[in-house]
């Protein structure tokens, strides 16, 4: 976070942190800043914004530093601080919200990996109603790649894929790599489930 | 006795080891599992971060399925695919208008609450009744665990009874010491290994699984047990990483629950593929003379 001579903004903040805690269902305002969330936080040391400076931002109104940090990437969704919160906040759908939101107002992941992984994963569950490895690893990677190209990342590029080939080798070595896939026969319930999330993102639901 | 069985997209996968494992353990201890026909993914910790609907409406597809099976409990062995399926059963029981919404787009409504059972939750009356000790007639004797729960079996995203304690869970203890082992009490039994964040951010998610090994090698343990594919997954898969990384040199087998009650059964450990692991697993069960 830059230095700067905090401003305050009451109807700005009111309805980031409104929408923020209407999409989450966690009451924000409930937070005391006891910082048992921040103590139990496994990636807290990492991200440096811990869960409770991110419920203040929001209701501060500091949408883009909300929208825009490490903790909303790197969460790891152990559900820690939502379990150990004396006012049950679950921070941890905070996080899910918020990295809804940074999607939806197109902003450029900080970590672009992460949300390539989730969306790879939604991807392929789609197409056969089953989550497959290897579609969604294939996906993943060519993704990321791609990114990492733009960003001239060549190197990056070739880590990667030397990291999953040595992976792969060893998991087929122990069979556990598995070629086949299955497909759901009721996929057309689900492609259904994927086109009403589609008409419910203009109508966004509750936690 | 006779209940629905929920394997999940792992355990028809890379985890495959432990749906055969559950199939077999839980056969001989009297419990027929029947696979909910037609199950798709429930959209695991993906769905939840990307889309709030889809992380309701995929388990609860299957929750439906369940309730047409007319079987009243739902046995569910991955921790994530447990969390989901509850969480998705919660928030359907407190939003009927979701739940409205929902159930128009499914063949097979929700209208019960089947109720939904984690492997401990399955095993655990079985230690109780006795007829674990009696079916596990090979003690684990010199085998000191450290049981590993991880995050989705005692932390859920809203409001669940949770039958265990929750910083301090013993069921996997209960059951161990069933078979004759030595659970070990130790620090980072619930700790998050990282999950998807082995791929994705695997700086962070060996730094984790490093604190976990450091204290489980600490303690004394010779091997890990787990009943979540994705920590068995992490922790099995990237050891030697870890310990090259962090330098420590012990390496230690991560057994799935199931595998330890097949061995104590008298079950082949190839017929228990134990030799799918990743880290040596069948060493410790020889020195150990236990197969």
């Amino acid at each position: 976070m830059s230095s700067r001579v905090c401003t305050f903004e009451p109807e700005v903040s009111e309805s980031f942190a409104g929408e923020v805690m209407e999409r989450s269902g966690q009451n924000l305002l409930a937070c005391y800043q006891c910082r048992r969330c921040a103590a139990g936080c496994p990636v807290g040391e990492e991200t440096g914004v811990t869960p409770d400076r991110l419920i203040r931002m929001i209701l501060l109104g500091e949408k883009e530093e909300a929208l825009n940090n490490l903790l909303v990437w790197k969460c790891v969704a152990c559900y820690t601080c939502g379990t150990r919160c004396p006012n049950s906040i679950q921070s941890a759908r905070i996080n899910e919200t918020l990295k809804q939101m940074a999607k939806e107002a197109h902003l450029v992941p900080l970590r672009p990996k992460i949300a390539e992984f989730h969306n790879a994963f939604m991807v392929s569950t789609s197409h056969l109603g089953r989550f497959n490895e290897l579609e969604c690893m294939g996906i993943y990677e060519a993704k990321t790649a791609l990114g990492e190209m733009k960003r001239g990342g060549l190197k990056a590029i070739f880590e990667e894929m030397k990291n999953q080939a040595k992976l792969g080798t060893v998991m087929m070595k122990k069979k556990r790599m598995h070629l086949g896939y299955e497909k759901v026969k009721g996929l057309p319930e689900v492609k259904g489930l994927y086109r009403k999330a589609k008409e419910m993102k203009a109508r966004p639901s509750k936690g | 006795m006779e209940i629905a069985y929920y394997p999940g997209c792992s355990l028809h996968a890379s985890s495959e080891l432990y749906d055969v494992q559950c199939r077999k353990v839980l056969g001989q201890l009297g419990i027929e599992l029947t696979e909910l026909e037609d199950w798709s993914c429930c959209g695991a910790t993906s769905a939840a971060k990307t889309d709030d609907f889809l992380a309701v409406a995929l388990p609860a597809r299957n929750l439906g399925i369940a309730d047409a099976s007319g079987l009243s409990e739902i046995f569910i062995p991955c921790s994530s695919c447990y969390s989901r399926l509850l969480t998705s059963q919660k928030r359907l029981s407190c939003d009927s208008e979701l739940k409205d919404t929902i159930n128009a787009e499914l063949e097979k409504k929700v209208n019960k609450e089947v109720k939904i059972s984690s492997i401990l939750e399955v095993l655990i009356p079985k230690v109780q009744s006795g007829e674990m000790g009696e079916k596990a007639t090979r003690k684990l004797e010199g085998l000191k665990p450290a049981c590993y729960y991880g995050c989705l079996l005692t932390r859920f995203p809203c409001d669940v009874d949770v039958p265990d304690n929750i910083e301090n869970p013993q069921t996997m203890e209960t059951v161990c010491r069933a078979l004759g082992a030595e659970p070990l009490d130790w620090s980072y039994k619930t700790d998050c290994c990282g999950a998807s964040a082995s791929v994705t951010d695997t700086d962070q998610s060996l730094l984790l699984m490093w604190r976990i090994m450091k204290d489980a090698v600490a303690r004394g343990a010779n091997c890990l047990v787990t009943t979540c594919p994705m920590c068995q997954f992490n922790v099995d898969a990237y050891q030697e990483q870890i310990g090259e990384k962090y330098g420590i040199k012990e390496r230690l087998p991560v057994y799935f629950i199931t595998e330890l009650i097949g061995i104590s059964m008298g079950v082949s450990p190839e017929e228990m593929q134990v030799d799918r692991h990743f880290t040596d697993a069948m060493g410790l069960l020889k020195e150990l003379k236990l197969i």
